[in-house]
């Protein structure tokens, strides 16, 4: 990239359940490498996204990769706007306290002006 | 004739609305993969008719960490007693 290009931002969206399917792992990975490619990188969790997020997770009795460990290199590569949308917290009666780390809460309002600030969404 | 209805998706599928339909007394119904995040809905679980045996698969909780958070109308179970579920129900539907 020449020294005079500016990144840009992306903004991933991840809202599967973790396990019942690989989208979760794909999001992560996009993030990752984007990351690598020094652009800003916005991680949100919504939806059934937010499971991914529960402490304790041991998926050696089915045979996969424990999911919460991969999410904590979010944090290596440099991504630390790491968001999860209150509301999908609260109906699905969680909250900050039964997550793997301390993230950011967004509410509804700011989810509108965290995709209008970014130049690229990325929903999955 | 008792049946034994399987769900693998998560409560925002919506598949418990159309089981709960079909439920008869001394039918069971079994939470697995993503099915297993309704031990969290209370509620919902209470809008099941009596008589009704509830389960969910162990392995399935313990991989998205939810061994503390199970609701007690849900009992947990393992490979084996799946295997002993499908075995005493005439019929299995599964709801995906």
């Amino acid at each position: 990239m020449p020294a005079s290009e500016k990144p840009k931002t992306f903004t991933f969206i991840s809202r599967s359940a973790p396990y019942g399917s690989d989208r979760p792992r794909l999001c992560l990975d996009a993030a990752l490498a984007t990351a690598v490619f020094e652009q800003t990188v916005n991680y949100l969790f919504m939806d059934d996204g937010v499971f991914q997020l529960l402490a304790n997770q041991n998926a050696d009795g089915i045979s996969s990769k424990t999911l919460g460990n991969a999410l904590e290199t979010l944090e290596l590569y440099g991504i630390d706007q790491v968001m999860v949308l209150r509301d999908s917290l609260a109906s699905r009666h969680l909250s900050s306290g039964d997550l793997l780390f301390p993230v950011q809460l967004l509410e509804n309002a700011e989810l509108r002006e965290l995709i209008e600030s970014s130049d690229f969404v990325i929903n999955l | 004739m008792s049946c034994l209805h399987t769900i693998n998706k998560a409560p925002s599928a919506q598949l418990l609305e159309s089981c709960c339909n079909c439920l008869q007394k001394g039918d069971a119904v079994l939470f697995i993969e993503d099915g297993i995040y309704h031990v969290l809905e209370s509620s919902l679980l209470s809008s099941i008719p009596a008589g009704v045996a509830l389960f969910s698969l162990r392995e399935d909780i313990a991989a998205r960490g939810l061994s503390d958070k199970c609701d007690p109308m849900v009992e947990i179970v393992g490979y084996r007693n799946f295997v002993e579920l499908c075995v005493e129900h005439d019929k299995i539907v599964s709801w995906f």
